[in-house]
């Protein structure tokens, strides 16, 4: 008897993920087209949070839209909130005082901070340690969170910068409270350290997977972590140095591989360094005013426009302002780094496997409110 | 509230700055400025302070996009953060390409690009370049007519582009000739015909939802049930 020789038929399947799914850190959809366990496209879907939060500033006077920015990304809200401000500041012309200055970078720091501990804490999650790395992440930004609500009166929606400066003083004990809390941070960062860094599932899941070259990654519009774990030394702070950053010293961390990994260390050193910025500038805190003298009652800019960007959690946060004069912009974009960010999710997933998906994913970091905005 | 109703009582300020120098951004607010005249000091310092249209320092940004581009027309002044340098929509594809490729350039970091609509004036373009080696970034401007917003696409030059050029097709209906894959990213699927941050397009009216305030329109969009009791307050209400 003779049997037929056939090859063996194959067919690439379409899996859908998301949108309501735990690990798209929040409401993200993604078509992954597999063949076998390698996956051969991504098809991502946004636009679920889209709120028109562009349209509704057009419609807002510029200390109402500062709520806004909170709403975008909503883990680093001070760098936000400082983007704008700085753009709103440099259109109106607000010279802002120093001790507003050094309140603003030790509050932007420690948000990075606590923006940090979250991505770990998630990250850990998304490569299967469950829910240790999610408490001690957690458990260490509730420190600061706490500064944060004794200083603003809010937990996440903070609005405490203005055009100008910050809108009220920080409390008495502020300086104290903020001492108290580095040691803690400090060793919250060494536990994750002892629980991920070296942990050997960890580098296993994460090494060589989602890989993007510094090239690639300039031209995909990368910034922040994901641009320095390619190894491109590149940081607003020290580069185009905004603020009062030039007086600190701290240094920029930058990967080798451009991994998985790499982005994960990159963010662990970017907290120490970040620590070490606010202790410099708790030392230097000056006294005075928090406002200018001159603060108009109604912010009116003249027409003009102009682009301001920090260097936010996740990378390059911009607000671009164009004004025909009056209290309102008559267009402000957004350019959020999760956005630019997200947008590289194809290169940097196809030729992985499918379950390393969801590491890359988790890698980028993503806020799903400053995607769509 | 529309554009043309909020303009007169906020062009206070605008009113020295006119007069010193030609404004490029705004010249269908020009006759509504005129009789808003009082000024406060302070204010008219800012306004006239503020550069519209400063040459650009030589030497710089638009000095080398003049040197490596010599045959393109463009107008280049000084911004509040950045050089703004405009350009015919036709010569995007040449300008970008030698922008990201030519060493003396080297502006290899696309930012953003998002569009402004400007009302009969047509529709804006503005890309954000950035040199992650050279100490210089320019902000580059074209204008399309508003009856045939197209402009070609960056997606080719850069990958960046890809996203920005479909919110900003989502948001505008511009058409970036070239691109490849131009389908709704931010708005649904079978959103391809309205384009929510044209100025042709207010947002709705304010409506009070709580307790004796409900809103004018709460009855006639039928949030109401008729018959419930609650039609008659709903009217007085409004006030």
């Amino acid at each position: 008897m003779v049997t037929e020789e056939r090859e063996l038929e194959t067919v690439d399947l379409n899996i859908n993920m998301g949108p309501q799914h735990p690990s798209t850190h929040g409401v993200f959809r993604m078509v992954l087209t597999i063949d076998g366990e390698v996956v051969t496209d991504v098809e991502p879907h946004i636009g679920y949070m889209h709120r028109g939060g562009e349209k509704l500033s057009e419609n807002m006077d510029f200390r109402q839209a500062i709520g806004y920015q909170d709403r975008t990304d909503y883990l680093a809200q001070f760098l936000n909130e400082q983007a704008y401000c700085m753009a709103v500041e440099k259109l109106l012309g607000l010279e802002v005082p120093e001790r507003s200055e050094y309140i603003r970078i030790i509050l932007c720091e420690l948000n990075r901070i606590t923006s940090h501990f979250m991505f770990a804490g998630a990250f850990g999650i998304d490569l299967g340690f469950f829910g240790t790395s999610f408490t001690y992440g957690f458990r260490e930004r509730e420190f600061i969170q706490d500064i944060f609500e004794e200083v603003s009166g809010d937990r996440l929606m903070y609005g405490y910068f203005r055009p100008g400066g910050v809108v009220w003083d920080v409390p008495d004990n502020f300086v104290q409270r903020v001492r108290e809390v580095l040691p803690k941070s400090k060793q919250g960062i060494k536990d994750l350290d002892l629980l991920l860094t070296d942990n050997e599932i960890f580098v296993a899941r994460s090494r060589g997977v989602g890989v993007i070259s510094g090239d690639d990654a300039i031209d995909w519009g990368l910034s922040g972590p994901m641009l320095r774990a390619s190894g491109v030394a590149w940081d607003l702070r020290k580069d185009r140095s905004y603020s009062i950053y030039n007086r600190f010293d701290f240094d920029i961390p930058v990967g080798d591989y451009g991994d998985v990994y790499d982005r994960y260390l990159v963010r662990m050193e970017e907290m120490r360094q970040s620590i070490r910025i606010v202790e410099q500038a708790l030392e230097q805190l000056p006294d005075g005013p928090i406002l200018p003298e001159k603060m108009p009652r109604k912010l009116r800019a003249p027409a003009s426009e102009v682009y301001a960007a920090v260097e936010g959690a996740r990378g390059e946060y911009g607000i671009y302002v164009v004004s025909k004069g009056g209290d309102k912009p008559y267009r402000l974009k957004i350019r959020s780094p999760s956005f630019c960010n997200l947008s590289a999710l194809k290169t940097m997933t196809v030729g992985n496997y499918v379950a390393d998906a969801v590491a890359i994913l988790g890698s980028v970091d993503i806020v799903l409110c400053d995607v769509d905005r | 509230m529309s554009e043309q109703e909020k303009s007169p009582e906020d062009s206070g300020g605008e009113a020295p700055a006119e007069a010193g120098e030609q404004k490029a951004e705004a010249p269908a607010e020009a006759p509504a400025e005129a009789p808003a005249a009082e000024a406060k000091p302070a204010r008219a310092e800012k306004a006239a302070a503020a550069p519209t249209k400063e040459p650009p320092p030589p030497g710089g940004i638009a000095d080398l996009l003049k040197e490596a581009l010599p045959d393109i027309q463009m107008e280049a002044y000084q911004g509040l953060s950045s050089v703004i340098v405009e350009i015919a929509r036709d010569d995007i594809s040449t300008v970008m390409r030698a922008a990201k490729d030519d060493p003396r350039l080297d502006l290899k970091f696309l930012r953003c690009l998002f569009g402004v609509d400007h009302l009969e004036e047509g529709f804006e373009v503005i890309y954000q370049l950035l040199s992650l080696t050279k100490d210089h970034e320019v902000t580059i401007k074209t204008r399309l007519p508003q009856a045939d917003p197209k402009v070609a696409s960056v997606t080719p030059v850069w990958n960046a582009a890809n996203w920005h050029e479909r919110e900003t097709r989502d948001m505008f209906g511009i058409d970036f000739e070239g691109h490849p894959h131009l389908v709704p990213l931010l708005l649904p699927e079978d959103m391809t015909d309205h384009f929510p941050l044209r100025k042709d397009n207010p947002l709705a009216p304010v409506e009070e939802w709580q307790g004796e305030l409900l809103g004018e329109h709460m009855a006639s969009a039928g949030h109401i049930p008729a018959g419930s009791g609650f039609e008659v307050e709903a009217e007085a209400g409004g006030e």
